[in-house]
């Protein structure tokens, strides 16, 4: 075991990473040791990160060296809301610093030169070019390997100034593309964007409190006053949106997100709101304000163009409109499973025919899928088909003359059938084999020939006049007795 | 003369006394005229397509005639549809679909009904159930709601039936809740259905095979008129394409009931006996 990373009193006491833990032992008998959970970092420093949208809608976690740890900022534009740039600076490593995080920042017209001054050079801003800026600093603050750092070590080329005036052609076939890569990138002649961890949104309105707040009431009250402003907003572009997303920025630097989505674009602020408050009841135990809740915003998302609607007098009644707001209040309540819709599927297979969508998420149907009318189809399915003991039929391919279903036996009176349904073979996997074992393989092709997964479906009435649809799997053979199965009620 | 008047004045109270209560008024309750009453099941010919906005109760006395009773609670609602309120809502638990299945797009076609009109809600527990039928029941566009209930919950008491009842009757959508089992406990519906399947009529051309679904049904409560009450208050109803009509024995007159397929009576000579009302 070897160790990764250390805290400043542990490299004060002459330890380093890469160290083996038993000399790191000898060296340091009381020492602290955890093992590291790389995806644990990784998501606590996206939180982090998340939580910085309060200062810039363009953050990013630097993924290019390590998978966290390096934060950074898109500020043009944002900087004067600040005070300027070193001071925007200073007060957000001033606030991370409060909180017990080892941070190092610096401001540069380029990523790769913010990257190499807040590593190696920290707290300058610098304007303009960094070329003088950079000429000073090790090679490794061009987020460079280890490999490459000590390849050009060996040829003497410590700094990034050496770099400057050698032959490009040499030091790419010698380092590869990368390194003139991340060398222009640093000094700006390629241009390298942020990949935002956030959708931009154009659309959004924000409160900031004075004292934080907890109680989900008091968040509710604000949203519903964001979604007042909000809507106004979109109403000046003329858009509605369908996605709406409440962002609780909390003091100790982690981010909640509440989303909900609208079946059709809307700027209603009243039913902004009230799906805000159905979400919020089906948050339960998992709402947990911590120490606060310091600032609260509200985004639009999925805008479209939407014209003013008359209201009141003349108001059209849109019994579709009704619908929608019955499927977002629905949906944001129980989820955005709970209602769903058939949709049907172009395949032969029953239980594959139809699907439920959810309502929200409605697609366009297909024609072609629309069922046959005139073959018997029952008004209830069973989700999986339960398999059945039949009472051998009369003839080997005729309707059976009873069944134990559910350990009750039912006699058939009437039985109309077979319907057959092949499986598809141009399909390549034996989807219609409802006893298929989980780890078996798929059927090879030509087990769809001898007819294993055809499927003889009859509608079989009993004394009592209940009427089952069930299918037999598989042909009769001479070895085994096929497997028969319940898959449906006609009314 | 005096008659009319009288009966105008009869039906001016009933409505203020409908309109006190909050429940709308059955069609059928009123006096109907002369020719519509000679036949005994006329009375159940309106009474099979009741006004919207009450709360009904669909008993199946057994679990697995589950899908006779939500045949005939779809075909009531069938009749509730308008242009204004084109949807449907099935509510069900949805850890309920493996054992009472779920309603099949494919199928509903077969059965009349537009899969797109109907729209299928799966709950987790009761309370949002009840919650979901009373949004639901206050959206314009639902012509009706049909939820779902298994066994005998306390969630759904008097109470809780009182107020779907109120509510249905001022949002103007109906409730249909589909319960199972032979208890019948106090409830506020307007209507209780009790619905078990009966024997099918065979198609006419193949004496095997079963036919058209037919149900035999009795309102357990509720305002049964006079005339359909002298035949009894159980009715056997086929499930035609133009919707209910009531079956009726073919020795009697039923030159006035709603077309239906000709029974072929060509029953096989060994089930004979068993199919007394296929004749």
């Amino acid at each position: 075991m070897r160790l990764v990373e250390l805290d400043a009193r542990a490299s004060a006491a002459g330890l380093f990473a890469t160290q083996s833990l038993a000399d790191a032992r000898a060296l340091v008998p009381n020492l602290q040791v955890r093992e590291i959970d790389r995806a644990f970092l990784a998501a606590s420093f996206a939180d982090l990160a998340d939580w910085h949208s309060c200062a810039s809608p363009l953050v990013a976690v630097l993924t290019d060296v390590s998978p966290y740890g390096d934060l950074g900022l898109d500020i043009a534009g944002v900087s004067h809301l600040f005070g300027g740039e070193s001071e925007m600076l200073q007060r957000l490593c001033r606030r991370l610093t409060g909180l017990g995080i080892e941070v190092s920042g610096a401001v540069a017209g380029s990523i790769g030169a913010a990257w190499a001054l807040a590593h190696f050079a920290p707290g300058q801003v610098v304007e303009g070019p960094a070329r003088d800026a950079l000429a000073d600093l090790p090679v490794a603050a061009l987020r460079l390997d280890d490999a490459r750092i000590a390849g050009l070590a060996t040829l003497g080329l410590k700094r990034i100034g050496q770099l400057y005036d050698r032959d490009r052609k040499a030091l790419q076939a010698r380092f590869g593309a990368l390194l003139l890569l991340r060398l222009d990138q640093a000094l700006g002649q390629v241009e390298e964007r942020l990949k935002p961890r956030l959708p931009l949104v154009e659309h959004y309105a924000e409160r900031r409190f004075a004292e934080p707040i907890g109680l989900i009431d008091d968040v509710l009250l604000t949203a519903h006053d964001l979604a007042v402003r909000l809507s106004s907003d979109l109403e000046r572009d003329g858009l509605g949106a369908q996605g709406f997303h409440l962002f609780l920025y909390r003091v100790d630097h982690q981010v909640m997100t509440l989303s909900v989505n609208a079946a059709r674009a809307t700027r209603d602020p009243a039913h902004i709101a009230r799906l805000f408050s159905h979400r919020a009841e089906r948050l339960g135990g998992e709402y947990d304000a911590g120490f606060g809740i310091d600032m609260i915003r509200l985004a639009a998302s999925h805008t479209s163009p939407l014209e003013a609607a008359q209201v009141g007098a003349f108001e059209t009644r849109d019994g579709a409109a009704d619908l929608d707001r019955l499927y977002d209040r629905m949906a944001s309540r129980l989820g955005p499973l709970a209602v769903v819709r058939s949709k049907f599927v172009d395949t032969h297979i029953p239980e594959r025919a139809v699907k439920l969508e959810p309502v929200l998420a409605k697609t366009p149907d297909d024609s072609r899928a629309r069922p046959d009318p005139a073959l018997p189809r029952p008004l209830r399915l069973l989700p999986a088909p339960e398999p059945i003991e039949v009472i051998a039929a009369a003839v080997p391919d005729g309707p059976p003359r009873g069944m134990i279903w559910r350990r009750v036996r039912y006699g058939f009176l009437r039985a109309s059938g077979p319907e057959r349904i092949g499986a598809e073979w141009w399909q390549f996997s034996g989807l219609l084999a409802p006893n298929r074992g989980v780890g078996e393989p798929p059927p090879a092709a030509k087990t769809y020939v001898d007819g294993r997964f055809a499927r003889d479906y009859f509608i079989a009435e009993d004394d009592g006049g209940r009427r089952f649809w069930l299918f037999r799997q598989g042909l009769y053979q001479p070895e085994a007795a096929p497997a028969w199965f319940l898959h449906g009620f006609f009314a | 003369m005096q008659d009319v008047a009288r009966q105008h004045s009869l039906s001016a109270l009933r409505a203020r006394i409908a309109a006190i209560e909050k429940r709308p008024l059955l069609a059928g309750a009123a006096g109907s005229d002369s020719k519509q009453a000679r036949h005994p099941a006329r009375g159940w010919v309106t009474l099979l397509a009741p006004p919207a906005g009450l709360l009904h109760e669909v008993y199946a006395d057994e679990q697995r005639n589950g899908s006779a009773a939500l045949g005939f609670a779809l075909g009531l609602a069938k009749g509730l549809l308008t242009p204004e309120r084109p949807a449907l809502l099935m509510l069900q638990l949805a850890h309920a679909a493996q054992d009472l299945g779920l309603p099949y797009g494919a199928g509903l076609s077969g059965f009349g009904i537009d899969p797109e009109a109907l729209l299928l809600g799966r709950l987790a527990n009761l309370p949002e159930l009840l919650w979901a039928i009373e949004e639901a029941i206050a959206c314009r566009a639902i012509a009706a709601v049909i939820a779902e209930v298994l066994g005998e919950p306390k969630a759904l008491d008097f109470t809780a039936s009182r107020r779907l009842s109120l509510r249905a009757a001022s949002g103007g959508a109906s409730v249909l809740l589909l319960r199972h089992g032979q208890t019948r406990e106090a409830s506020a519906a307007r209507l209780r259905w009790s619905v078990t399947p009966a024997l099918s009529l065979p198609p006419p051309f193949d004496a095997a095979a079963p036919g058209s679904p037919r149900w035999q049904v009795t309102l357990e409560k509720g305002g049964l008129p006079q005339r359909a009450a002298a035949g009894g208050n159980t009715i056997l109803v086929d499930w035609t394409e133009h919707g209910f009509a009531p079956a009726v024995d073919d020795t009697a007159d039923h030159t006035e009931a709603l077309p239906r397929p000709a029974p072929s009576g060509a029953a096989p000579a060994a089930l004979g006996d068993r199919l007394s009302q296929a004749g």
